[in-house]
């Protein structure tokens, strides 16, 4: 026996349950939508470095100051220059 | 939010919020860095922190997402205050957030910590007067 289906019983049968089915997926999905891509860990990262309270200015590039005159007549003096007093950092290492 | 930032401006002004509680609590400069390195992370996290204005009074925390690596570095004088106990601890509750996805509840939690264990009491006998009675 074959059903012949009108135009009010589609709409009421297929359109108003699809209608249904398309709210509810956009409220499921509306938040994480708007929040953008979230971090999963293992998979790539996609976006672009960050750094929160980063130096205030750049750093003098050390190949451009003028040159002291005492240093550059001793040899290795170069070698030496800008490495500073050594330091002992600390601190803690982790992995997820 | 635009497409590819890593953090939204709520997250971004939540974490910001954490440094500069940190940063009064303990008197340090706090510094937080999240992206790939170019070589191993320890060398390139120490980098970073010589890259700040007082390295020696600064605490770098620097987290790679994709190789899911956290390295926390405290710099000579930071050290005295916040012991590589302390920082151990605030990577274990960092690195419980980040491995649930949880980046900006962990960075905000772990330098909470971090400021919370750097923070040292005024001195009330610093003064040298004998007590009086």
């Amino acid at each position: 026996m074959i059903v012949e289906l009108s135009g009010h019983s589609l709409l009421v049968f297929v359109g108003i349950p699809a209608l249904v089915i398309a709210v509810l997926a956009l409220l499921v999905f509306a938040s994480s939508i708007a929040s953008g891509p979230r971090y999963r860990p293992g998979l790539s990262w996609w976006a672009p470095p960050v750094w929160i309270n980063g130096p205030t200015a750049t750093k003098p590039d050390p190949a451009n100051l003028p040159e002291m005159p005492e240093l550059t007549s001793a040899p290795g003096a170069t070698a030496t220059a800008g490495t500073g007093v050594a330091r002992t950092l600390g601190g803690a290492s982790a992995s997820w | 939010m635009p497409a590819g930032d890593a953090f939204t401006p709520d997250q971004l002004y939540d974490i910001e919020r954490a440094v500069r509680n940190a940063e009064e609590t303990s008197g340090l400069h706090f510094s937080v860095y999240v992206g790939g390195a170019d070589s191993e992370t320890r060398p390139f996290a120490i980098e970073l922190l010589n890259e700040l204005d007082d390295p020696d009074s600064s605490i770098l925390v620097y987290v790679d997402p994709a190789g899911r690596r956290l390295e926390i570095v405290t710099g000579s004088l930071a050290r005295r205050q916040l012991s590589d106990a302390s920082a151990g601890l605030a990577a274990l509750t960092m690195q419980t957030s980040f491995a649930t996805g949880d980046l900006t509840g962990g960075l905000v939690t772990g330098v909470q910590q971090l400021g919370a264990h750097a923070h040292q009491p005024p001195l009330l006998h610093a003064n040298n007067e004998p007590h009086k009675l």
